[in-house]
């Protein structure tokens, strides 16, 4: 009792935390994230709160992106956008409290669902671990790099350029095999790798905040007849409860995938309900209500199973894990690790941080649904300026001399280099992640196998074959073209 | 606004607890490696002691270098910052290019660990060692080799019996290494002895594990681990071969070996350094303290402590073994027949003389 005390601060914190991040436009839940860097002292002296604090962040910024989605149509974060495509549009007509409604109830329900599935389960995945040898692990990697750049978008070969960009910038440092310096250019900065707030900061984050500099809101009548439009909306979740449950489906799949990122459940989501709805009064595009419930369902579930493969092996399965990986690594929780699969206090903390946290949510939500309009009205400095300073100080933590700045420079226009481009951000950021990871692996495989044991071992030949058809989707089957970052 | 308030409290609450800080441990590692957590719970001891707080700053880089490296050049100058170097450092300067220099340092005290080394014995394994390669194993990996390879060997045959009996795997990380020793990927291991005691004591395996030896600063001979007393490696070697091992592979084990575990968790302060003698008191009265003792060996083991000038002679000890044919010896081993990078320092050698 005194543990779940002990944690409620640090979810009520992340809770509102990740909420208000969640109304920022573009923001999301790795701005969020990332500006953790700024204040993670507050979490050492008990690393679980943070585990709490970010899983609360993660959760509620999810929900709260359905806001400045449905009423400022522009997307609250990543995996929010295909909601504005019917929210915007129910809340010109004055439904916006409808449309955030039935959003919340979807998110909430599907998140619930997965949520119980995920995490009061986890611990007894844990022996799935030791089934995965290194050529298991080695092809694991394999399809996480293939996945992210074959299925998230159709334009493969953009997604291999900016994972191979990735994957040099993740093997800049030092040679495993020998310990020599290698790709650094005899700039002694790199000789322990890009570090990899920098490259977060630089690639995901602050390309979005200078976008928002020139989004416009548009302006929405307040919402009338709230309460009336919440019961509609609850009711509307539950009338297309087959959609949600779809949505939830497919972001629950898609989140095992490692390296997929949340950025195109939500469409996919969305691109089923409206292949499956027949004869509907309201087509979809300009309000119809079940394309909010559709999207919304697959978001959370996607975060909930988004967990698995990032605590079970370490391998993260999207963007935003990363850093989530990188912050409790900060505080001493290596994710995949022996100790944390029978670390129990490290399972009670993700559980009670995502399910507190998605309740408290899930009234807080309702509870703003009144004021919603009222954010189209901020000015941008008030939360523009302080979110900058945040990531640029939290860039400069390494050494805290010129270089760092430098470093975060070259990674800010790169970041929107890649942006303009329109390469694949998500892809050069998993590239760079598990670079390392993937080079050890095949050193320590051909150290102590040979081609034959991928054949030969079930997982491992499961694993490659799964590789083959991402490929062959990619490559002639995949039409979304709607996610290029 | 007001929710803006709470985010710039709780930066301040961060940058505050920075702020506020006395003293500096640099930590060479990044958070959660075993010197970390090392200099995390002395810090948090010894806080009580000296009465101001003291915060644990990482500067992790290529196998630990940079940050002791930084210390050297830069912050050593700062009277409140505390050097935390362990046994990594310590093999990293007797035979790789780095900066710093023990003997331009004020010891504040050190911890005299050790490794604990297994190997599988439920298959025919010794004919094919597999020892996952990590950070400052090369003297549990020539252990071994001497124990693999038998006694009285020239330097040559020992690294064709190398060659022809194991398999160094590298670039696993702590994480990976346990893993792969429980699923029976890899055959041999290291642990410290915290980590035995957390990972391997519960499983059960089928092994053979054998304490290197701590370092007896008086008389320069490796004494068993009270911690593991049946399984001291001198005697392990003596029943599989009938001798006591010797030789130039042993004699550079030796050095090695020493070096990394009498140096293995030490704390340094800049010569000359004037909060040196409340350093020293405030470590002093904290293992004098049987709470805080206990809190500080529960993660480590039962270690023997030196404190203050008594670490200049453990320097001693080590400097005698530090002959030019062992460190020459040694660096050929790690150049050539491990294949790392490995420069002779003659000044390191000459000195011992």
């Amino acid at each position: 009792m005194s543990i779940l005390l002990t944690y409620l601060p640090f979810v009520l914190a992340g809770t509102l935390y990740g909420f208000l991040f969640g109304l920022i436009p573009v923001a999301g839940a790795m701005t969020g994230l990332l500006t953790i860097y700024g204040f993670i002292e507050v979490f050492r002296s008990n690393p679980y709160t943070l585990v709490v604090f970010t899983t609360a962040l993660v959760v509620s910024c999810s929900i709260g992106d359905l806001f400045a989605s449905i009423v400022m149509n522009i997307p609250g974060g990543a995996g929010s956008a295909a909601t504005m495509v019917d929210g915007f549009p129910m809340s010109k007509r004055g439904q916006a409290a409808r449309a955030l409604s039935a959003g919340i109830f979807s998110s909430v329900g599907q998140g619930l669902i997965w949520g119980i599935l995920v995490f009061f389960f986890l611990p007894y995945y844990a022996p799935i671990v030791l089934s995965f040898a290194i050529p298991e692990m080695l092809c694991f990697l394999i399809l996480a790099m293939t996945c992210v750049a074959f299925i998230n978008s159709h334009y493969w070969f953009r997604g291999l350029l900016a994972l191979a960009f990735g994957i040099f910038a993740g093997l800049i440092g030092q040679d495993p095999l020998n310990g020599m310096e290698r790709f650094t250019g005899g700039w002694f900065y790199l000789a322990h790798g890009v570090q990899i707030v920098p490259v977060l900061a630089g690639f995901l984050a602050i390309p979005e905040l200078l976008e928002a500099l020139y989004l416009k809101a548009k302006h929405i009548p307040p919402p009338m007849n709230n309460f009336e439009q919440i019961k509609q909306g609850m009711k509307d979740a539950w009338r297309y409860r087959n959609d949600s449950v779809r949505g939830g489906i497919i972001g629950g799949v898609i989140g095992l995938l490692p390296g997929i990122g949340g950025s195109i459940v939500d469409w996919l989501a969305y691109g089923q309900t409206v292949a499956l709805a027949k004869d509907d009064k309201i087509p979809f595009g300009e309000g119809n209500v079940r394309g909010v419930v559709g999207a919304e369902g697959a978001g959370m579930a996607q975060k909930a199973t988004a967990y698995v493969p990032t605590v079970l092996f370490g391998v993260p399965a999207a963007p935003f894990e990363v850093i989530v990986m990188s912050l409790l690594m900060m505080v001493g929780i290596e994710l995949g690790s022996v100790q944390l699969l029978t670390d129990m206090t490290f399972f009670h903390a993700l559980s009670y941080g995502y399910m507190v946290s998605l309740a408290m949510t899930f009234v807080i939500a309702l509870a703003f649904i009144k004021y919603a309009s009222n954010i189209t009205r901020i000015p941008l400095k008030y939360y523009f300026i302080p979110i900058i300073g945040v990531i640029i100080w939290s860039c400069v933590q390494y050494t805290g001399g010129w270089e760092d700045y430098v470093m975060l420079a070259i990674c800010s226009i790169l970041g929107m280099l890649f942006k303009y481009l329109k390469l694949s951000r998500a892809c050069m950021i998993v590239g760079f992640v598990l670079a390392g990871r993937l080079e050890k692996t095949t050193i320590q495989f051909f150290t102590l196998y040979d081609w034959a044991a991928v054949f030969q071992r079930p997982i491992s030949l499961t694993l490659i074959l799964l590789t083959a058809v991402a490929i062959i989707y990619g490559i002639f089957f995949n039409k979304s073209k709607i996610n290029y970052t | 606004m007001s929710k803006l308030k709470v985010i710039l409290l709780a930066m301040a609450m961060g940058l505050c607890s920075i702020a506020q800080a006395d003293y500096r441990f640099i930590v060479p590692q990044e958070p959660g490696n075993g010197t970390d957590i090392w200099a995390r719970i002395v810090a948090r001891e010894m806080e009580k002691k000296l009465g101001e707080k003291i915060i644990v700053e990482n500067i992790p880089g290529a196998n630990d270098v940079p940050g002791f490296n930084k210390f050297h050049n830069t912050l050593r100058k700062d009277p409140k910052v505390v050097m935390v170097a362990h046994g990594g450092n310590a093999e990293s300067f007797l035979y790789q290019k780095v900066d710093y220099n023990y003997a331009e340092y004020d010891p504040i005290g050190l911890q005299n660990l050790t490794i604990m080394v297994g190997h599988r014995t439920d298959s025919d394994s010794y004919k094919m060692v597999t020892f996952p390669a990590a950070s400052g194993t090369n003297p549990d990996v020539i252990a071994m080799t001497l124990l693999v390879c038998g006694p009285n060997k020239t330097m040559r045959e020992y690294a064709d019996c190398y060659r022809n009996h194991f398999k160094y795997v590298m670039g696993m990380t702590g994480n990976e290494r346990k893993l792969s020793y429980i699923r029976g990927e890899v055959n041999s291991i290291r642990e410290t002895p915290s980590a035995y005691f957390k990972n391997i004591q519960p499983i059960k395996e089928n092994a053979d594990w054998f304490n290197p030896g701590v370092l007896d600063i008086k008389t320069g001979n490796i004494v068993s681990d009270i911690n593991f007393p049946n399984v001291f490696f001198i005697d392990v070697f003596k029943k599989k071969w009938g001798v006591t091992p010797a030789g130039d592979l042993y004699d550079s084990w030796m050095l090695v070996k020493n070096y990394r575990d009498v140096l293995q968790k030490a704390l340094y302060v800049d010569k000359g350094n004037p909060n040196k003698d409340k350093l020293r008191k405030a470590l002093a009265d904290t293992l004098a303290d049987p709470t805080s003792l206990a809190a500080i060996e529960k993660e480590t083991g039962k270690y023997q402590w030196i404190l203050g000038d008594d670490v200049l002679k453990a320097h001693a000890a080590l400097e005698k073994l530090t002959t030019k044919k062992a460190l020459k010896d040694l660096v050929w081993w790690v150049g050539v027949v491990l294949n790392q990078e490995a420069i002779y320092k003659d000044d390191i050698a000459r000195k011992a003389h």
